[in-house]
């Protein structure tokens, strides 16, 4: 059906191409001009662009339509999942600057919560197995949204003259604290959430008849319900006005009158709904419920956020989009290292731009 | 008589100077630790179970000197330190075991390689802030992982992958855990003394003025990107080491090891001994990792609950990080200072008892 | 290619003398030192053999009766010890009286330390006593004393003898290694200055006088111009004052001197201290002070995790010569640099009246100190220009005196150019020769402290037109 040697040298030879027409232009145009950083932004943009753009046009050639159409609704889970993840890690750095890694963690514990639930309501009540899912959502988001205030308040808020970096760890601790808690907790025993539904869909899009879990289609709307809701909320709401306030300079926010506090905890605690939701959208891709569920999509998160860069929400969104199709379209190709590929191109682009590519460089003062 | 007193006051001071040495603490360590060896040559048995978690606290410590240079001195917190263990397991590993290479060879080749990896990896994660190296760092580390697990040509994959026992003088003497014990306690010596003299040298100087003043460092002219790629480099140099031990110690290893936990413990020793000095490090490491491999392991509770241990550094990483962070290292000079105070107050009444109030 | 091949050679050449020199100005600290050295182990040698003899001459003085100083010492010394212990023994028993009202014990008590007082004291005067005047022990005594006498004498020449021949060789040796130093560093610079004329448009850009000059330099923020098309020179020697009313850009400009921003147009020339022209914008912002260039904060930022004394070894920083690796394994080298630097560090320490606070740490220090510590930090590395970010800010006017005298002082001991932003106007015009007002970016007037006071637009700018 393709040929992958051919793929993977025609792969290569884009981005080395790139590189050298970039070291060339570099060196030949833009030493001679005076505004060269500038410019060379302007470059690296272009070609970065033209570079996603011709990896896209070789994937879609050589999969053919059929494979590269089904392969993005394939990856619609994920990606809704991921989107919802990294909003919520993109969320917590805004308020409290610090990158949370216990986000995973959190959600987890959302996810194991929901599991229990979905036992408890099948054993007393004769509810459908949607229904028990979606009470099972609402569950795990309350749960995680509570666990978010909880880390907040007796935290975060204390380490109020700890570093940035400080921060990041007390978030790595917890992270241990999580996953020690939870088997106490939940015991040990493989718990289970079931789909939304197990219904395949049949699609025509191009021509081309797909199919489509109908699980996926409904964590889709999920998906862009919470983040359509939470992103009207940032616009419109005083909250959010706070919300931004705090991200760009807290000290100021809270002499105008910004309960910085609150704002804080709010985002924490909404940073683990969102993740309660995504973790039980995505606990039955797995199987199992373990307390490895989220560790994929919270790596993933953050590189989607280091990709679209943290200073803006839509960034990280496009990077959220981004790096689970990559994953698809290249698991044809080479299915072992898919991820490693992945990464890879997400740290190069970080070579070329430090700040993600929709990040802004914020000029600091000595 | 006058000098007689001299002399003896002569010899306590030299006494004083041994003593206080910078590297006395070191020896005496690694008496103790070889002191575990002697007693169990003598023919007292010790379970080996305590042996090899003693061993491997060793190696550990290794590992977390090079991290808290990163951390402590040049302030960036990493998380690839698995994967860096990594490389060095299976370096030596395939080495030995397909191309029969002599010790001194590999120790060679790590070191290059070492310096190599941390080199590029340290390039690509320094370009962007400090936050943010964690996150980059991990990504690199599940990009080693899939490596380890996928290369099966090399790592055995998922499998994991056997070393056989390194032989010395071609053939003549193979060595055994005990051995191998012995000689990682000279090396980590060897090793807390040139961690010890980075720290205390002008590298280490610039290293402490970049964590905490970048503007100030740079316009004395420390380079930063050079002194955080030093320190990068530095560290990944020490994992491979502490790799490369593990691997002739253990004689195993497998990718499930190398995993987000393990450097997130790395990370937990070296933040509750205290990141800056040799003696928290020590500490910190027998805390989260001796801890649990010698003495945690022989008891039933938990055994059966292996996440009692996560909680409880993770609890420690916590309340070090928000209310003491110097650490133990830190937590142990106060209550050296707080004891000689006491000591002092404790005299004074008790003269006041025997003789009498000062008029 | 032939220019590429001739600015490595440029490079290469200049980097021979940047480490001619560092050899030489080491050299020549470090040899007084060692002598010195010498010298204290000499004077605690004969110290040493001076006590042992008087020790073993105790003997003989007591059986010849020749009660010396030293003797007496000694011996005051013995009962001084026995005196106290009955001090404090008798304290304890008036304790116990107090407590047990036992006054028949008390009475016992003191009675039997008393007289075992009495005897130590007795046998310590027996001892001590002359006990006989005969010939022979006198004989012995001053035979002793001779044989000492000489033996003393042997070794303080045969030391005295090693630390001159020592002290000449070191000497000697020094001299012809730095001349030979010299000679070479004599033909590194003759190499370089061909090279040097071969690009002499730098050279028509900034005068022989002047040390600093910045050329219509701008640095625009967005839409912000926060310099505009500035220009101004700095001559050699003198203090410099800019000065301008808040958000006049004057730490900016600083800042792309320093080259923590880079410039959007303009020049920066400079005139290092082998009288090269130098266009700064060429610089990285760590090279900057290789050349010379040192700059304070204005918040003070000095290294909180290192005492004082490591604070100003920091800033020695680009004077160490070892590498990494002899830096890792302690090599004498690094040890020797070390104490050098220290005794540096230290004298500039005591010459700005800080000795006191070697050994603490920044936190909790008085602010005024605190920018007194930064200045002498910019001292470790022989500048010739001192850039000071608002020295005086948040200090009274007894710190500021002190600091203008500091400030005075340091220009005329270091030879160094001080190039300084302040708001505190009795400052500026007490101190600086020369004063450049800018307002917005855009240069004002320049010249003395007088025609500054005087000038009408400076005046507008601060206190509003019309």
């Amino acid at each position: 059906m393709f040929n992958e040697t051919k793929f993977w040298n025609t792969f290569i030879i884009i981005i080395a191409s790139l590189v050298v027409v970039y070291a060339l232009l570099d060196i030949i145009v833009l030493r001679k001009l005076p505004k060269r950083s500038k410019n060379q932004n302007i470059l690296i943009n272009i070609l970065l662009g033209l570079g996603l753009l011709s990896i896209m046009i070789l994937l879609i050639k050589s999969l053919g339509m059929f494979l590269f159409l089904q392969t993005i609704l394939d990856k619609v889970l994920s990606i809704s999942v991921l989107a919802l993840a990294t909003t919520g890690i993109v969320l917590i750095f805004k308020t409290s600057m610090t990158t949370n890694f216990a986000q995973g963690s959190m959600a987890t514990f959302g996810a194991f919560v929901a599991a229990r639930y979905i036992i408890y309501l099948t054993s007393t009540t004769t509810l459908t197995e949607i229904q028990k899912v979606f009470l099972a959502i609402i569950a795990s988001s309350i749960v995680a949204f509570l666990l978010g205030i909880l880390i907040d308040v007796f935290i975060i808020r204390k380490a109020k003259y700890v570093t940035s970096i400080g921060k990041q760890m007390i978030t790595m601790g917890l992270v241990l604290v999580i996953s020690g808690i939870i088997p106490i907790i939940f015991g040990v025993l493989p718990l289970t959430i079931p789909r939304l539904s197990y219904e395949i869909v049949p699609l025509t899009i191009f021509g081309q008849s797909l199919t489509i879990p109908r699980h996926s289609i409904y964590a889709f709307y999920i998906t862009m319900i919470v983040l359509v809701v939470l992103f009207t909320a940032l616009r419109f709401t005083k909250w959010g006005l706070g919300v931004r306030a705090t991200a760009s300079n807290e000290t100021v926010a809270k002499m105008m009158g910004v309960n910085t506090r609150i704002i804080t905890a709010m985002s924490w605690a909404i940073a683990g709904a969102l993740g309660g939701i995504a973790s039980v959208l995505a606990a039955p891709l797995g199987g199992q419920v373990t307390t490895g569920l989220m560790v994929s999509y919270q790596v993933n998160g953050f590189m989607a956020s280091i990709l679209g860069g943290f200073s803006s929400f839509g960034g990280p969104l496009v990077g959220a989009i981004l790096i689970p199709l990559l994953q698809g379209l290249l698991s044809y190709f080479a299915f072992l290292w898919q991820n490693a590929i992945v990464y890879l191109i997400i740290l190069l682009i970080v070579l070329a731009k430090p700040l993600g590519l929709f990040g802004k460089k914020i000029a600091k003062k000595v | 008589m006058l000098y007689t007193v001299n002399r003896h006051l002569e010899r306590k001071a030299k006494l004083h100077q041994v003593m206080h040495h910078p590297y006395f603490g070191f020896f005496v360590l690694g008496f103790l630790l070889l002191l575990v060896q002697i007693i169990r040559i003598s023919g007292v048995n010790i379970p080996t179970t305590v042996l090899r978690g003693l061993g491997l606290t060793m190696i550990y410590i290794i590992i977390a000197l090079g991290f808290s240079i990163l951390l402590g001195y040049a302030g960036l917190a990493s998380l690839g330190t698995a994967g860096f263990v990594g490389i060095g397991t299976y370096l030596i590993g395939y080495l030995t075991n397909a191309k029969g290479l002599s010790v001194s060879m590999i120790l060679v080749i790590g070191f290059l390689g070492a310096i190599a990896i941390g080199t590029i990896v340290g390039f690509i994660s320094l370009r962007i802030e400090g936050l943010y190296l964690g996150i980059i760092t991990l990504g690199l580390s599940e990009i080693l992982n899939e490596v380890f697990k996928n290369a099966t040509a090399i790592t055995n994959g998922t499998n994991g992958l056997l070393m056989n026992r390194i032989v010395l003088f071609g053939q003549y003497y193979q060595f055994n855990s005990n051995t191998i014990f012995i000689a990682i306690v000279f090396i980590l010596i060897f090793v807390m003394i040139l961690t010890l003299n980075i720290m205390k040298s002008p590298t280490g100087r610039a290293m402490l003025a970049m964590r905490n003043s970048e503007s100030a460092a740079q316009a004395m002219g420390v380079s930063v990107l050079k002194y955080r790629l030093l320190a990068f480099i530095i560290a990944t140099v020490y994992a491979f080491l502490g790799g490369i031990l593990y691997m002739t110690y253990i004689g195993f290893s497998i990718p499930t090891t190398w995993n987000l936990a393990f450097s997130l413990f790395v990370l937990a020793a070296v933040i509750v001994g205290g990141s800056q000095s040799i003696l928290g490090v020590v500490l910190g490491t027998f805390m989260i990792f001796g801890l649990d491999l010698a003495v945690f392991q022989q008891i039933p509770l938990f055994q059966e609950n292996p996440a009692i241990t996560f909680i409880l550094n993770g609890v420690l990483i916590v309340v070090v990080v928000m209310f003491y962070p110097g650490g133990l290292a830190r937590l142990i000079t106060n209550l050296k200072y707080k004891i000689t105070s006491l000591s002092k107050k404790l005299m004074k009444k008790w003269k006041a008892f025997k003789y009498g109030e000062d008029d | 290619m032939a220019k590429m091949i001739d600015s490595i050679l440029k490079y290469y050449l200049m980097k021979q003398i940047d480490h001619l020199e560092t050899k030489i100005a080491f050299l020549s600290e470090y040899q007084p030192i060692l002598i010195e050295g010498k010298k204290a182990i000499l004077t605690s040698k004969l110290e040493k053999l001076a006590f042992k003899q008087k020790h073993q001459l105790l003997p003989y003085a007591i059986q010849a009766g020749k009660i010396d100083d030293y003797l007496k010492e000694a011996k005051a010394f013995e009962i001084k010890k026995v005196e106290e212990k009955f001090f404090w023994s008798h304290r304890a028993l008036k304790q116990s009286l107090k407590r047990n009202q036992n006054q028949a014990a008390y009475d016992a008590s003191l009675a039997s330390i008393t007289s075992k007082k009495d005897e130590n004291i007795i046998t310590i005067e027996a001892k001590y006593a002359a006990s006989s005047n005969l010939q022979e022990a006198i004989q012995a005594y001053e035979l002793v004393v001779s044989n000492q006498k000489n033996e003393f004498d042997q070794l303080k020449t045969r030391l005295e003898k090693n630390y001159d021949v020592f002290a000449t060789n070191k000497k000697q040796l020094l001299e012809t290694k730095l001349s030979k130093l010299n000679d070479k560093l004599q033909t590194t610079m003759k190499q370089f200055h061909r090279f040097k004329s071969a690009d002499n448009q730098l050279e028509s850009m900034i005068e022989p006088d002047t040390l600093l000059k910045l050329d219509n330099l701008s640095m625009h923020f967005g839409g912000l111009k926060a310099v505009d098309e500035l220009s101004f020179s700095v001559k050699k020697g003198e203090i410099f004052g800019l000065i301008g009313p808040n958000g006049a850009g004057k730490t900016t400009v600083f800042n792309c001197i320093t080259r923590f921003y880079k410039a959007t147009s303009g020049q920066i020339y400079y005139r290092n201290h082998l009288n090269e022209p130098l266009n700064l914008n060429q610089f990285v912002v760590h090279n900057v002070i290789k050349e010379g260039i040192v700059r304070t904060f204005q918040n003070v930022e000095l290294i909180w995790e290192l005492p004082i004394l490591e604070n100003l070894l920091v800033a020695g920083h680009t004077l160490y010569r070892t590498g990494f690796i002899g830096q890792l394994f302690n090599s004498r080298r690094i040890k020797r640099e070390e104490m050098i630097m220290r005794q540096k560090a230290l004298k500039i320490l005591s010459d700005l009246g800080l000795l006191a606070y070697q050994y603490s740490y920044p936190i909790g220090l008085p602010y005024g100190i605190l920018k007194k510590i930064e200045l002498a930090r910019t001292l470790m590395v022989n500048p010739q220009l001192i850039i000071l970010d608002e020295p005086a800010a948040g200090l009274n006017d007894a710190e500021t005196n002190n600091l203008a005298h500091t400030i005075k002082k340091i220009r005329d001991d270091y030879q160094a150019t001080i190039f300084l932003v302040e708001h505190d106007m009795g400052l500026v015009m007490e101190i600086c020769d020369t004063v450049c007002a800018i307002s917005f970016g855009k240069k004002l007037a320049i010249g003395t402290p007088k025609e500054i006071q005087s000038s009408k637009v400076v005046r507008e700018a601060y206190l509003g037109g019309e």
